[in-house]
């Protein structure tokens, strides 16, 4: 008997079609860890600590709309919390909706890890060592901490797969009709989906790090892994382009591999659209980012690629059109988006090259990823010949014509997401001052509504691409290549700075591009933080979209900052799937630095992150359902996020009420004691009207009940340092922080006592220079936080 | 009748929506409030006068909350007397309990009015308030230049062309205020 296939595919030489398929091998485990109380949890498992922060983060809802559609008994009308024909009131019927979009967002990420699995086992075998070097030896933190398991190998995520699959399966079923009626419950089901999906995603990234051997912690790789190009005018157009758009980096990989193979990587142009475009960075040294996912639109209508290949995930839904339009065949390879073509996997790849290259067929469908580059490639090189010559952006003539057939009617402006005066733009330009348009340029979020509704057919998305054409060709940015895992090494070195204070928190800007007023916040936001010394770790299009700028000496914040996790360090962990590697800092800061059991310990592990670990996400262009359900895998993990204006859409946010003091009691894990404590972190979930009010939100949302009195000095000097400079104000609450003298910034520690004494009535002892009187809690630096009873030491 | 199209043309939440109504009318509904708060925001620093309206209405006793970066233009013009920054988001939360005792500790109020607030960050809290301040009621209005149809009452939409009539109507407003 002789195996024919890794995993367990046997052929009998005497008996021709006789196969046979052993399944699953149980091997004796390794005795890592010992298990904890809630390995694999179910619907119910962790409900009790959702409950312990909905109870103190109610969850605030703002309808989006006022309706119920979602039987035949409706449509139902719940204005007012009325109760529609099931019965559900308009409260826990935003919980269903808020829970559909984690349940899609969740989905998207798991689907695409278990589509790797199949992928990976199918080129690699299930036998792939899950090895990320010395450096890395808690491999899979989130994969210990939710299912209690230690992967050695690929085939090991089959069972993380499966029981992801199933809770999936179970919490798609509480969004029926006649089952869940209670928002604290739905919100209880959507943090475990949240859980999921950060699960999901730490098991796409480990997936395609071990099977790509994307960079980790081997000799050569981060923390200062290298820079690639970033923007629309690093592409060169001389050349024939292919530009990749998507999430799962398979096909992008096989088209890196054929031109490296094929000698063609210096002739052929490789780029790439949002997370597919970070990924393919990490396995072939040659790729370029074109942009972040707001310039889709924008990238396809100007014609660069000669061939657009498309995978999954925040992909136009018109993107075959787009692609018609500047004669540029797509191929899609994924099938969650075949955009109705024609499956030829099965094809002779002359064939479908010769129905591409001739304009046959508008574009194929390949689901082999290992067959993506040839025809993609060979497609690319001829069909560059036949489109030498045309350009797709607006000639002068047309630019001029289309701005003076504008009659300011003002219908782009109220189809426009962010409400843009484009009719007043096009009048300036008209009367021969473009700036105005061109300014429009990086606000745009890309949509192209404003398309849609123009009475007079302007194609409004290429005027303004022609306005800031200049600009577009000279954007040339540069990013780290995404790094994957934080090191254990690095938390060594980090974690008790970060849990004590001194390193004041970690900034963790993430997803998409729906930004209120740019792209040049995100790298504001980047910029203000890694100058105070904060960590901030990126992922996705904020991580793309912040290396378009520069600052006065012409760097980028990558080029600027060292890449490390350590203060002051800016780090592209990588795509979208990659920052559960963010999760998993926090989770590798409670079981490295303090030594907390991890195996199916989810709710110490959580505990232990809101009460100690001084991280904030900001997701400041939130768009999609993956971002809502990233957001709330953060949350149920202890780490509040902030999102931009646009986030209010996703209809709920969980908010703390620091008057409300009963919501703000600990337990004293020493003696069980009961604390009050500061309101650290106030809020997981909230929004900001603009990046000025951001940061100072941020800044206070990284403040934790451990903080030693060094710690919180340092924080806030910067909640109040930050609010005085984009708000010109001190904070309202910041006395809310102040336990003891030495909890203040030392260089303002008389002024900000008076402030004390005079607007706060608080008692000072102005001989000793310390407050007597006024704090919500006197400092107690061996206080020991926890919310779970179970955790107390020794009852008083 | 003609119906005012919302300025976020798809933001139609459902049956029960916002009228438009004249300066005047807003400004006499605004008087019938017990306890009236201003909800400001950031758009409000494109101007000095449409700070200096909102710091006249501060004038006439009513209370400001200073949402998003507002503040800073308030504390620009040495007016802080009755301004207070809070977050919008967070300040939503709060008006929704009628429990919350206010930014004075004087209770809940009964009235908000906002202004100057990005469109659709406003467009979600009016729903907010619309939806779950109900018990006792908070009636809500908006003075922005857009149609408004989470909010009890806001004007129509206004055109940047008619910005000088714009102003002309929060003159009016403010002088229909009494108090």
């Amino acid at each position: 008997m002789e195996e024919i296939k890794k995993g367990g595919i046997f052929a009998i030489p005497e008996l021709q079609n006789v196969r046979i398929n052993i399944g699953e091998i149980i091997e004796e485990e390794e005795e890592w860890e010992p298990m904890g109380p809630h390995p694999m949890p179910r619907i119910a498992t962790l409900r009790d600590w959702d409950f312990k922060l909905l109870n103190r983060y109610k969850p605030f809802y703002a309808p989006l709309c006022d309706m119920c559609c979602l039987c035949t008994y409706g449509k139902c009308d719940l204005t007012g919390n009325k109760k529609g024909a099931c019965g559900i009131r308009m409260d826990a019927q935003q919980g269903r909706i808020v829970l559909l979009a984690c349940l899609i967002g969740c989905s998207a990420h798991c689907a695409h890890g278990r589509h790797l699995l199949h992928d990976m086992i199918n080129k690699f075998g299930r036998d792939v060592p899950i090895d990320f070097g010395p450096k890395v030896n808690i491999e899979a933190p989130l994969t210990r901490l939710v299912c209690g398991i230690k992967p050695k190998t690929i085939g090991d995520y089959d069972k993380v797969f499966s029981y992801i699959e199933e809770q999936i399966v179970q919490l798609a079923d509480a969004l029926h009709t006649g089952q869940e009626g209670s928002y604290m419950d739905f919100e209880s089901k959507t943090l475990h989906m949240g859980m999921l999906d950060s699960l999901s995603k730490e098991a796409a990234d480990i997936l395609q790090i071990a099977c790509y051997g994307m960079p980790t912690s081997f000799a050569g790789d981060g923390p200062d892994v290298p820079l690639v190009d970033v923007g629309i005018g690093t592409i060169d157009t001389n050349k024939p382009v292919i530009i990749v758009i998507g999430h799962n980096v398979p096909p992008a990989a096989d088209i890196g591999v054929y031109l490296t193979e094929n000698r063609l990587d210096d002739k052929v142009e490789l780029g790439g659209i949002c997370c597919t475009s970070i990924d393919t960075t990490r396995v072939y040294n040659k790729a370029k980012v074109v942009s972040a996912l707001g310039r889709q639109l924008r990238v396809l209508r100007a014609g660069i690629a000669d061939v657009v290949v498309i995978d999954e995930q925040c992909i136009r839904a018109d993107v075959l059109e787009l692609c018609q339009h500047t004669h540029s065949p797509m191929i899609a390879t994924n099938d969650k988006a075949m955009h109705g073509l024609v499956d030829r996997t099965d094809d002779d790849p002359d064939k479908i090259v010769d129905d591409l290259v001739s304009g046959r067929v508008l574009g194929v469908v390949i689901l082999e990823p290992d067959q993506v580059g040839e025809v993609a490639v060979r497609t690319a090189l001829q069909v560059d010949k036949k489109r030498k010559g045309l350009s797709y952006i607006l000639s002068d003539a047309e630019f001029t014509r289309y701005v003076n057939d504008c009659i300011q009617c003002g219908s782009c402006t109220l189809a426009c997401p962010n409400g843009l005066r484009i009719g007043k733009a096009n009048k300036s330009a008209a009367a021969g001052n473009v700036k105005p348009l061109a300014d429009l340029f990086d606000i745009c979020v890309g949509c192209g509504r404003c398309e849609q509704v123009c009475k007079k057919h302007i194609p409004i998305v290429d005027v303004v691409t022609k306005a800031a054409y200049p600009q577009l060709k000279a954007e040339k940015g540069k990013m780290r290549v995404g790094r994957g895992p934080v090191w254990d090494s690095e938390i060594r070195d980090v974690g008790a700075p970060l849990v004590l204070g001194t390193i004041p928190g970690i900034i963790a800007p993430i997803g998409c591009g729906n930004y209120p007023n740019g792209t040049k916040d995100a790298w504001l936001i980047v910029k203000e933080f890694a100058e105070r010394n904060y960590i901030v770790t990126l992922t996705g299009c904020m991580a793309i979209d912040c290396a378009l700028w520069k600052d006065e000496e012409g760097k980028t914040l990558y080029e600027a900052h060292h890449g490390g996790f350590d203060a002051g360090g800016v780090l592209n962990i990588g795509s979208c799937v990659s920052n559960a590697h963010i999760h998993d800092a926090a989770i590798k800061v409670a079981s490295i630095f303090a030594g907390r059991p991890l195996r199916g310990n989810y709710e110490e592990i959580a505990d232990y992150i809101l009460s100690r670990v001084g991280a904030c996400g900001v997701a400041w262009g939130a768009m999609s359902q993956k971002a809502a359900s990233i957001a709330t895998g953060f949350n149920r993990l202890g780490v509040p996020a902030v999102v931009g204006p646009h986030g209010v859409k996703y209809r709920r946010a969980f908010m703390g009420r620091p008057d409300i003091k009963e919501d703000w009691t600990l337990i004293d894990a020493t003696d069980g004691s009961k604390v009050y404590v500061e309101p650290g972190p106030q809020d997981l979930l909230v929004a900001c009207e603009t990046v000025e009010e951001a940061m100072p939100m941020m800044a206070k949302l990284c403040i934790r009940p451990s903080d030693t009195d060094r710690g919180r000095s340092i924080k806030l000097t910067h909640y109040i340092d930050l609010s005085l400079k984009y708000l010109n104000t001190y904070p309202p609450d910041w006395h809310l922080f102040v336990r003891t003298a030495s909890d203040l910034p030392i260089a303002t520690r008389n002024e900000l006592l008076k402030k004390l004494e005079d607007e706060q009535s608080w008692k000072i002892d102005w001989k000793t220079k310390k407050i007597v009187e006024g704090p919500i809690r006197a400092y107690n630096p061996s206080f020991n936080p926890t919310n779970l009873e179970r955790l107390i030491r020794r009852k008083k | 009748m003609v119906m005012e199209i919302p300025f976020d043309v798809a933001n139609i939440a459902g049956p029960e929506i916002g009228g438009t109504a004249p300066p005047e009318v807003i400004g006499s509904y605004i008087t019938s409030a017990k306890r009236p708060l201003l909800v400001v925001g950031s758009e409000l620093l494109r101007g000095d006068f449409f700070l200096d309206i909102a710091i006249e209405i501060g004038k006439k006793g009513i209370p400001i909350a200073a949402t998003g970066h507002s503040m800073k233009g308030f504390v620009e013009k040495e007016y802080t007397e009755n301004v207070t920054y809070y977050n919008l988001h967070e300040l939503t939360n709060c008006l929704r309990d009628p429990n919350w005792k206010g930014l004075d500790g004087g209770g809940n109020y009964d009235f908000v009015i906002f202004y100057g607030i990005l469109y659709y960050y406003a467009s979600q809290m009016l729903s907010c308030i619309k939806n779950f301040a109900t018990e006792p009621l908070m009636r809500a209005v908006s003075i922005d230049q857009y149609y408004h149809p989470n909010a009890r009452m806001s004007f129509t939409n206004i055109s940047p062309r008619m910005e000088e009539e714009y102003k002309d109507m929060l003159r009016k407003l403010v002088g229909s205020i009494k108090r």
